[in-house]
């Protein structure tokens, strides 16, 4: 499962007069296109469930003007005993990557704020490097993915669509007691964020190509420290989380987290208008860098998902999902089961 | 007396929290603390050293075999036995950082 990157990116922004500010290299998380490109395959089949594929990033070349210049870039996965496979990513993955070194020039007083900048990026062969010597010798020995077989109908027929369903994205289902509880909760501490980890399974449909995931039950988290903007998950909460988990034994495993988002009190606090509430991007499908990297750092896979209850003043509570798309946190839709699981073939 | 492996360096298992990415570390110096394996594997592993904001996030290592999170300053060769299993896990926010 390792990435590797035969070519080093580079961000070149210009002034909007055209003179260039400089060339930067990308420094960027990669771990999220990677893992979504991975996952992608074996829901279609065409990678297997061990996680043992080697990967690449290659520049995708600019059209016209060619090399070095970059229209994008692709993740390839090899494996043994399958084909390679690719996914192209477009420029757009590279904005935020531009953004920030536009910003660093604007503190270095290179650009004004607010001042129009365009960028390209390019790509180079990456410089041959030694093979460190010493530090720990490691393997990857992490578990093939957990899938057990079930046929995604006898979910769909049983469940209701919540949010914005997306054809691409892994069907999700989720439980509604696993809902209640979350509400409940919510209530309990109101004007304060609090959450659970959520548990489940993965089950794979082999005719209709897919895997898709059941939360079965949230863990609530405990030895947290939590405030009206804040919700601190500590090691003590993870191995709480843990210790539920072994006792449950039903073979479920983790499939992400659900925190609330206390709407009401941010907007009390802001003094918003009843009408500014209602439009507030705060108020639904709010996600932030903070939520994201917590499933980054507990929940890296691409199955992951995150929920979040979202308690506002002008209506009743409302959950929203959150999942890796193409290598990008978004917001997307689910379904909601309205009675215990059994799968049958 | 031990053979030289098990003296100078010990095998060990490492897992995020999730329990989906494990690593097997073949040569873990006893010498070592526990926090210098941790900050090795955080690398290895490819899990995020900072939070959105790139304040450094803290990680304790889980022992499994006695179910307790080990100090830093830890010696591995003092806390931990061959074939030990250690779980990465991180204080960490969630929140509305606007």
């Amino acid at each position: 499962m390792t990435l590797s990157f035969p070519f080093r990116f580079a961000v070149v922004i210009f002034r909007e007069d055209g003179s260039s500010l400089g060339t930067v290299p990308i420094q960027r998380d990669w771990e999220p296109v990677h893992e979504w490109t991975r996952f992608y395959f074996q829901r279609k089949g065409e990678l297997a469930l061990d996680g043992n594929a080697s990967a690449s990033v290659l520049p995708l070349w600019e059209q016209t003007q060619g090399e070095p210049y970059c229209r994008g870039f692709r993740v390839q996965l090899e494996q043994l005993g399958c084909q390679p496979v690719a996914f192209d990513f477009p420029m757009t993955h590279f904005r935020d990557c531009a953004s920030a070194i536009a910003s660093r020039f604007v503190a270095q007083k290179l650009l004004r704020e607010g001042e129009y900048f365009s960028y390209l990026v390019v790509a180079h062969p990456a410089p041959q490097e030694p093979l460190p010597s010493g530090g720990l010798t490691v393997a990857n020995t992490s578990p093939s993915l957990p899938v057990q077989d079930a046929a995604l109908e006898t979910f769909l027929v049983r469940a209701n669509p919540s949010g914005v369903l997306h054809s691409g994205d892994m069907p999700v289902f989720v439980s509604r007691r696993v809902l209640d509880e979350a509400a409940e909760r919510t209530h309990a501490e109101e004007g304060s964020e609090t959450g659970g980890i959520l548990i489940g399974r993965l089950w794979r449909d082999a005719s209709a190509e897919e895997i898709f995931a059941e939360v079965t039950a949230q863990i609530p988290a405990e030895h947290t420290s939590g405030s009206n903007v804040k919700l601190t998950f500590t090691p003590e909460t993870w191995a709480a989380a843990d210790a539920v988990l072994r006792l449950r034994r039903r073979g479920e495993i983790y499939l992400g987290y659900w925190h609330s988002h206390p709407v009401r009190v941010w907007c009390k606090d802001k003094a918003c208008t009843p009408e500014a509430q209602q439009t507030c991007r705060l108020g639904k499908d709010f996600f932030s860098a903070d939520d994201e990297a917590v499933m980054r750092a507990a929940f890296p896979r691409a199955y992951s998902i995150a929920i979040v209850a979202n308690d506002t003043a002008f209506t009743d509570l409302t959950f929203s999902m959150f999942g890796n798309r193409e290598g990008v946190t978004q917001p997307r839709g689910f379904y909601v089961l309205e009675e215990d699981t059994r799968a049958k073939k | 007396m031990g053979n030289a492996e098990s003296l100078l360096e010990i095998p060990l298992e490492i897992s995020d929290v999730s329990g989906q990415k494990v690593f097997s570390v073949s040569n873990a110096p006893t010498n070592n603390t526990v926090g210098e394996l941790v900050h090795e594997m955080l690398g290895k592993m490819n899990l995020p050293r900072n939070d959105s904001s790139g304040a450094p996030l803290t990680y304790q290592a889980r022992l499994e075999r006695e179910g307790r999170h080990l100090n830093a300053s830890e010696r591995i060769g003092d806390a931990l036995e061959r074939g030990d299993k250690l779980t990465l896990q991180p204080n960490i926010d969630a929140g509305a950082s606007f």
